[in-house]
């Protein structure tokens, strides 16, 4: 082999390559011409092993030289390249080894495959190892025998359950997910009021087990969540129960896998689970909100691990979707952030006219925050899709249902006022002669999920900052990719 | 195998380690758990220690690892969560009794046990090092270094000096620090 200093051409191979199994012959006619040519092998060292290859099955020198094919061979003068050839281009190689009559039995031209350097989830391994990743978060090293989990643990990164641990090839690959520069600051994040950029919400989104793809849908969630009127702030020092609920709408849901069928509320979902989780990394680990430190929660929720899920867009075609009635197009990406917890289910099996199953939900849900409690809280229903057959087989659409439950909410106040049936909680005894609204009228909102069986519903509560009817309200972004 | 490098999820406007539970605001009515790591001669100042709490009206309860070499068994580690509410680990003056009684120190702060760790001065950036890689912003006292060859009378003038610091340690500042 020559040394470094008289290396013509460098030559970059692997061995599973169709057309770089095709030249090999070619290899040797240059070689044996007095070509001086380095090898460099991606995948088996052992693949043109009469002409001593060199071993980049690390893939460094193809990173550095950023090959994007092989075969590609490369001239050089002086360590400097001069020229390129990608793939088999019998012109091109002729032309550069200066051999007219290299290779008269070969085709005039093959692509090549691509360069392994490029392959998904081996690039950014790469530019982290060799490269210079752009990231700016501080840098944390472990020590060799050190294990990365408990790490995350010991640093009081996590809710309880381990996190991915953030390397700097996960956070690239979760950067790709976003349009979005690494360095954009998205907003301040409470209760310590820090700033967040995407690199950041990124490193987290990593920790809750994100895929790239959903990247998007974290980033929308953060944004709505730090709408000032969504009030994260209070949400999340409050000694109630509640925490942000992510409810998504429009194509990328299915494009993600999302689940909005069977245990759309509950585990199993991948998508469901970590974008929620990422949003409350985000909190815990940018915002500072630690459960009792400024995270007051008297009781807590398992919601606030995570809570997420997808409308159901697809059984039912006719459905006016959560976003649409909230003023966004069909078909629209969206996120909708509802400060709430639960799940409080409805069990009715029996009711089958639409009024009578209006009337029935009703009933359940004036028991949100307390049975004597009136636009105190929002709430969002969950109308599984045999509920919601029984009112779309009677033609009535989300309005005709949110209008027909606003109705069937209506109480006398006599018999909620404070101390009225033995109970000192209560609405104000000044309204005792009013007819009172359980919920703002744009306090309710219904979602429709859930598995095709099964005559229930589900109620997920609102948070007692909800009956500051102005200050604090549900709110929907758009996701943008 | 080789070091893995990860990028900090945090705001980043404290420093990388975790803080320590803030300890109670006074030792009236609490325990005070004296770890006696193991190494020897740490029984004496740990009797020491022991005897000056007592003069000052503060209820403690010992406990001894086996091995100074290891972290503390889980079942010493549980005990002193359940009978005590802070903790004091003396006296490390070797590098494996600092690494080790680091984790217990940590181990014991992640269940709710606030502590202090006694050192001699020598392990001072071992101590400082150990807790940097645990991401654990310890707390720590020092005592001269070395301790073995010293008399217990030495060992009880070492721990006399360094009683109100540690007593320091394990009771809130008033500016509200820990």
């Amino acid at each position: 082999m020559s040394d470094a200093s008289q290396i013509s051409h460098l030559l970059f191979v692997k061995a599973e390559c169709e057309t770089c199994q095709l030249i090999e012959p070619v290899i040797g006619e240059a070689i044996d011409a007095g070509k001086a040519i380095r090898i460099l092998v991606q995948d088996d060292p052992a693949f043109l092993g009469a002409h001593s290859p060199g071993d980049d099955t690390l893939l460094e020198e193809s990173y550095r030289w950023n090959v994007e094919t092989t075969p590609t061979l490369i001239a050089l003068d002086h360590d400097r390249e001069t020229g390129r050839v990608d793939g088999w281009d019998r012109a091109g190689w002729r032309e550069m080894l200066d051999m007219p009559t290299l290779a008269e039995d070969l085709p005039e031209f093959r692509p090549g495959c691509g360069s392994r350097s490029l392959e998904p989830g081996i690039y950014e391994n790469l530019v982290s190892s060799y490269g210079d990743p752009g990231l700016s978060a501080r840098v944390v090293r472990l020590e060799e025998w050190d294990d990365e989990m408990e790490s995350c643990f010991d640093h009081g990164w996590t809710d309880g359950l381990p996190v991915t641990p953030p390397t700097d090839a996960r956070i690239l690959r979760m950067l790709k997910g976003t349009s979005r520069a690494a360095d954009e600051v998205i907003g301040k994040v409470p209760p310590n009021l820090a700033s967040i950029t995407v690199e950041k919400a990124a490193v987290n989104a990593v920790m809750a087990g994100c895929k790239p793809e959903y990247f998007p849908v974290v980033l929308a969630a953060l944004e709505a969540a730090l709408e000032p009127v969504f009030t994260l702030h209070g949400l999340l020092c409050t000694t109630c129960f509640s925490s942000p609920i992510i409810v998504v709408n429009g194509p990328i849901a299915k494009r993600i896998g999302m689940n909005w069928g069977i245990n759309a509320l509950g585990q199993g979902n991948r998508a469901n689970s970590t974008i929620g989780r990422a949003l409350q990394l985000i909190v815990r680990n940018v915002g500072g909100g630690i459960p009792g430190d400024l995270d007051r929660s008297t009781l807590g929720g398992p919601g606030k691990h995570t809570f997420c899920f997808a409308e159901d867009e697809y059984t039912d075609p006719d459905w006016e979707p959560l976003s649409v009635s909230r003023g966004f197009e069909r078909g629209q990406n969206t996120v909708t952030l509802f400060q709430g917890d639960g799940v409080q289910g409805i069990i009715d099996w029996r009711s089958n006219t639409p009024e009578e199953l209006s009337k029935s939900l009703a009933m359940s849900l004036l028991a949100v925050g307390h049975v004597k409690l009136a636009e105190f809280t929002n709430a969002m229903l969950v109308l599984s899709p045999e509920h919601h057959a029984i009112f779309r087989d009677a033609g009535w659409t989300r309005a005709d249902i949110t209008a027909s439950l606003y109705d069937d909410l209506k109480r006398p106040g006599a018999e909620i006022v404070q101390g009225a049936q033995g109970v000192g909680e209560g609405i104000d005894p000044a309204r005792g002669e009013e007819t009172v609204n359980k919920f703002w009228p744009e306090g309710l909102l219904i979602v429709r999920a859930g598995g095709q069986a099964g005559l229930y519903s589900a109620i997920l509560c609102g948070w007692t900052g909800g009956r500051f009817r102005e200050e604090s309200q549900p709110v929907t972004r758009e996701i943008v990719l | 195998m080789s070091a893995i490098t990860l990028r900090d999820p945090t705001a980043e406007s404290a420093a990388v380690n975790r803080p320590r539970q803030p300890p109670p605001a006074s030792l009236d009515g609490k325990t005070v758990a004296l770890l006696d790591i193991g190494k020897m001669r740490g029984d004496e100042f740990v009797d020491r220690l022991e005897q000056l709490f007592t003069e000052s009206k503060v209820s403690t309860k010992r406990y001894k690892k086996p091995t100074n070499t290891r972290t503390a068994p889980t079942e010493i580690i549980q005990d002193i969560v359940t009978e005590t509410d802070v903790v004091v680990l003396a006296l490390s003056d070797c590098g494996s009794c600092t690494s080790c009684s680091t984790h217990d120190l940590n181990d014991l702060d992640n269940l709710g046990i606030p502590g202090v760790s006694v050192l001699t001065t020598a392990f001072k950036q071992a101590f400082e090092q150990q807790c940097s890689k645990i991401g654990f912003d310890g707390a720590s006292v020092y005592t001269p270094h070395p301790v073995l060859n010293r008399t217990t009378e030495q060992i009880h003038q070492f721990a006399d000096s360094v009683f109100d610091e540690i007593r320091a340690a394990i009771v809130l500042s008033p500016a509200g620090g820990a």
